[in-house]
């Protein structure tokens, strides 16, 4: 043993090291190994506190590089409402006539009709989400893991598909116009409009609130319920005593349907244009489609959006402030199921089935008949035909659209993978500092932005004429709409994965090596089965949103090519209804096959991780 | 397979906090070395450099003849030859309780039939035998803490590592298996570097023991040693007391009846003092730098270095008191009692009951006493010199020892 010199085993550290870590780290090794061990003093002790800031900004560089390729582009957008001449827009260097433009006339009405159709399906969705969550998680009601695959479906389906199966029902010469025999215009009436546009937003915003709501529902534990009970409340007053203990959740739920709605675009183009009902998003979508593009009154829309946004964000935080309610604790015991009555039985599986029925049964009908239905002539059960779906195999045009959108979503799903897990990973570890909380606030920005606002901003930004003289030539590629998609898809893919990578303790990674396993093995043996499952999960998720996205898609996409979304829209136009629903039916059973298919797979492959689920 | 760990000038910053401080430390082959202190004194920093999870600023490590650090250079943790029990047990959900003990027993690549034996016989031999191919989730908290013994155990690793193991158990589980750490690991002869904050643990574990303050190792010892010599205040707080008393020193040993009982005795080396308290005269063992204090000092008193007799009419020079809580313990009774001032000390047994509010007479054994320099008034102990002592001293601590 020699003090003095770095012994062989010693530069065989450092040489390990190197492997393991990054090169700087294995350079000061490498010095510090020469060196002896330096006495503590203050210099050395503000070194490598410099030090450790310089890395914690080399390590969030990248993440606001990132950022700033994803994001700066609606910042741009943003500011030509105000400085239109700064972007060769208009006259004036400063001005505020584009939102005085907004508010007046139709837009003004399209931003009122989009609060109050807001505002009313966030409410409807928190109400009816409250009960199924309730109902699911405090009372024996059967098929619960029914209830929660078709909630997982409502998530995942793309809302103007809600639309057009609705619209494919109700409309002249729809399925149930020929299914009986005269037109249905009263319903028509209902659901091309105001009702029908906050029923579908709602059914849309179910599973948001019921994620925000049944998490502490199902934590609460019966102790409170108890406690009211014992010192004398009745039922009603019990409910009276949780309803302020359930007030963050239920401000969490209504704040997010709220946001989501507003700056949902599928259904602004589909029932709402349809039902001549103007709403923001459609209204921007408008402004930016025509010729010449009418930017300057895109972006005050995209102002007036976003602050709609930012104040349900705000409310909901500002509900939560001074309160503390830390429901969930070691010794909150799970709550007890309480037993319905027969009544009560019947009353809430006629309720939770005839929510889903209106939210997913039509619209999926209405889809499958109007697949189903011959082009034209009397409609008996003799009469369906496979026609369509024959027609759209051998149609070139669908095929290539399909084509296209699953190559996109491959190249978007993969990318969202890796980059969210290490944005998911660096979330996970908020302590770490400003990198984290950076992080977090980019990914809530990102996750906030209407995806309509950042597709106009990509459109105008990319297509400056600074843009190509600085050598990006995005505008019009297939990259452009892959980031348009990624930004869409990044922010939920790092929480999905922040929420589980967070949950593998570091000492099992630890313990793997310490026991003798290699960084890559050691992974791979330890950490990689309990984390497969999210990871297929997060690739799924993204794969099947980017599948199916309209916004980004109708704005972004290159010339020359359809993606899937634009090419089954297109068809709502009139002029071939039937291949329309069959490419829709097609597509959405294809993505449910491949979901089941993964899921098999992971099954088979990782047996452990599937049994890890069943635990949690 | 056994080897001597030696620790050189340690040292690890996090930001501007110093966790570890030059701390040095050899642990002869086959010893079992407890490392003590409380929440933020560094032990599990100390730890995880040891096993390589985190990254010494400077200093060195050597365990045999392999170099585990020196300076910034590192062993990766798989090359340690080292194995560790994780304080949350780290056993991995997906694997049975047999895979993850066989997954440690990898490193030495074992015909297969060789390696089922020998996690069998670990796994027979503590105990879980019947639970070989559950999973943890199925497993008491006892049973997981013995599957993570196992595959630490497993396959004979130089060193044991064990961060604060028993401290997510019940108290009953936790002495049953508190046995079985000393044994097994005393039969497979590793070298062991044990942490916790629990003093009954510690003592009941060590060959010997490390206390930790503020990075800085501040005693290094028997059991015994500690007990009985505490290097400083903190020490002797972190490892039990009834309680102190503030202090004047009167002098050396006079002829009072308490410092006759003890038979001049000199535990500390510098021999015994009276310090004058205000619950009477008191006779304790002098600590290094009492006597240039100028007077002003404090009693340590240990609960076993306690006896009650009944008051007696008169002055007898001993303190007195009133006894203020009784608890039945079984093999006797724990008193606390409070003296003239206020004070009160605590845990304090007998086999008899003394009731609440009976006037009792207290018997202090002058090797159970510490007499330190008191803080205030300039002259601290040398141990605990640094500024960074003065806000981490513990709350005194209840011993559950009866160490005499």
């Amino acid at each position: 043993m020699t003090p003095t010199t770095p012994t062989p085993t010693a530069a065989q550290t450092a040489a390990a090291d190197a492997a393991n870590d990054a090169v700087a780290d294995a350079a000061t090794a490498a010095v510090a190994a020469a060196v002896r061990a330096e006495p503590a003093t203050a210099s050395v002790r503000r070194g490598s506190a410099h030090r450790a800031r310089l890395r914690s900004a080399a390590r969030a560089l990248p993440w606001t590089l990132f950022a700033a390729v994803l994001l700066l582009p609606v910042g741009g957008f943003l500011l030509v409402a105000f400085s239109p001449r700064l972007f060769g827009q208009g006259g004036s260097w400063f001005t505020v006539g584009a939102f005085g433009q907004v508010l007046t006339g139709w837009t003004a009405r399209a931003l009122l009709d989009t609060c109050l159709v807001g505002a009313g399906a966030a409410l409807l969705a928190t109400a009816v989400a409250t009960v199924l969550a309730w109902l699911t998680e405090r009372t024996d009601l059967s098929g619960r893991g029914l209830w929660r695959l078709l909630l997982w479906a409502l998530l995942l389906a793309p809302s103007y598909l809600e639309s057009l199966g609705w619209t494919w029902l109700v409309e002249p010469q729809g399925v149930l116009s020929r299914l009986l025999g005269h037109d249905p215009a009263a319903l028509r009436g209902v659901v091309f409009g105001p009702v029908g546009v906050v029923w579908v937003l709602a059914s849309r915003g179910v599973p948001f609130a019921y994620l925000a709501v049944s998490a502490l529902i199902r934590g609460m534990g019966r102790e409170f319920e108890d406690a009211a009970r014992t010192h004398g409340a009745n039922r009603a007053a019990t409910f009276r005593l949780l309803l302020p203990i359930l007030a963050p959740a239920l401000w969490a739920g209504f704040a997010i349907v709220f946001a989501e709605s507003i700056s949902d675009y599928g259904v602004a183009a589909t029932l709402a244009a349809q039902a001549n009902f103007p709403l923001v998003t459609g209204a921007m979508e408008q402004s930016i489609a025509t010729f010449p593009a009418q930017f300057q009154l895109a972006s005050a829309m995209g102002w007036l959006l976003l602050g709609l946004v930012a104040l349900a964000l705000l409310a909901q935080r500002r509900s939560m402030r001074g309160r503390s309610f830390t429901v969930l604790s070691g010794r909150t015991r799970p709550a007890v199921r309480s037993r319905l009555s027969a009544r009560g039985r019947v009353a809430a599986f006629t309720g939770v089935g005839g929510f889903f029925l209106l939210a997913l049964g039509v619209p999926a009908f209405g889809a499958a008949a109007a697949a189903l239905l011959p082009s034209g002539g009397r409609v008996s059960a003799s009469a369906l035909t496979l026609a369509n779906f024959r027609q759209v195999l051998r149609s070139g045009e669908m095929l290539s659209a399909l084509g296209y959108s699953a190559r996109m979503s491959v190249i978007t799903a993969g990318a969202a993978l890796v980059l969210g897990a290490f944005a998911g990973r660096a979330l996970a570890r908020r302590g770490s500092g400003a990198t984290g909380r950076l992080l977090d606030l980019l990914l809530l920005a990102a996750i906030a932005l209407p995806s309509v606002l950042l597709a106009s901003g990509y459109i105008f930004t990319y297509n400056l004429p600074l843009a190509s003289e600085l050598g990006i030539n995005l505008y019009g590629s297939s990259t452009l709409l892959v980031l348009g998609y990624l930004a869409g898809a990044l922010p939920s893919a790092a929480r999905l994965l922040a929420g589980s990578l967070g949950q593998v303790s570091d000492s099992l990674l630890w313990a793997a090596r310490v026991h003798g396993r290699p960084a890559a093995p050691a992974w791979t043996g330890a950490v990689l089965p309990l984390v497969a499952g999210a990871l297929l999960w997060t690739w799924l998720i993204a794969f099947c949103g980017t599948l199916l996205e309209l916004p980004v898609s109708q704005l972004l996409a290159p010339p020359g090519e359809e993606p899937l979304s634009v090419a089954i829209t297109r068809q709502l136009q009139g002029y071939d209804v039937g291949a329309g629903a069959a490419m829709t039916v097609l597509v959405v059973a294809a993505a449910l096959a491949l979901i089941g298919v993964a899921l098999g797979a992971l099954r088979l492959l990782l047996p452990a991780a599937n049994r890890l689920e069943a635990v949690a | 397979m056994t080897a001597q760990l030696r620790v050189e000038n340690l040292s690890k910053s996090f930001g501007s906090t110093r966790v570890l401080d030059r701390v040095c430390f050899t642990v002869p082959p086959g010893r079992f070395l407890v490392l003590l202190g409380p929440s933020g004194s560094g032990k599990t920093t100390l730890l995880r450099c040891l096993a390589g999870i985190e990254r010494a600023d400077s200093g060195r490590i050597q365990l045999g003849e392999l170099a585990l650090a020196d300076g910034r250079a590192q062993l990766a943790p798989d090359r340690r030859d080292l194995a560790m029990v994780f304080q949350d047990y780290a056993l991995w959900p997906h694997m049975t309780a047999t895979a993850n003990v066989e997954y440690a027993l990898r490193r030495r690549r074992l015909d297969r039939e060789t390696s089922r034996l020998r996690v069998a016989r670990v796994l027979e031999r503590v105990g879980l035998s019947g639970q070989a191919e559950q999973y943890p989730h199925e497993l008491s908290g006892g049973q997981q803490q013995r599957v993570a013994l196992a595959r630490a155990l497993v396959a004979e690793p130089g060193l044991l590592l064990f961060d604060e193991p028993l401290s997510n158990l019940d108290a009953d589980l936790r002495e049953r298996l508190r046995v079985e750490i000393a044994t097994l690991t005393r039969e497979s002869g590793a070298t062991v570097v044990y942490i916790t904050h629990d003093q009954a643990e510690a003592f009941a574990l060590a060959d010997e023991i490390g206390v930790l303050e503020g990075g800085r190792l501040v005693q290094l010892g028997s059991p015994e040693d500690v007990y009985h010599r505490p290097a400083s205040p903190f020490v002797a707080r972190f490892t039990g007391l009834a309680g102190e008393l503030a202090g004047q020193l009167a002098g050396g040993p006079t002829g009072s009846p308490t410092a006759a009982r003890a038979g001049g005795a000199d535990a500390a080396g510098a021999g015994a003092v009276l310090v004058r308290t205000a619950a009477g005269l008191v006779s304790a063992a002098a600590t290094a730098g009492v006597a240039a204090a100028g007077g002003a000092v404090r009693v340590l008193i240990r609960p076993a270095a306690v006896t009650l007799a009944p008051a007696e009419p008169g002055d007898s020079g001993d303190p007195s008191g009133t006894v203020v809580d009784t608890a039945y313990r079984g093999r006797g009774y724990d008193h606390v009692v409070e003296l003239p001032g206020g004070v009160r000390l605590t845990g304090i047994f007998d086999r008899a009951a003394h009731p609440r509010g009976t006037a009792v007479r207290l018997l202090l054994d002058p090797d159970g006493c510490f007499a330190f320099a008191d803080h205030d008034s300039g002259a601290a102990p040398a141990a605990v010199s640094s500024s960074a002592a003065d806000t981490a001293e513990p709350e005194p601590v209840r011993t559950t020892l009866e160490v005499r």
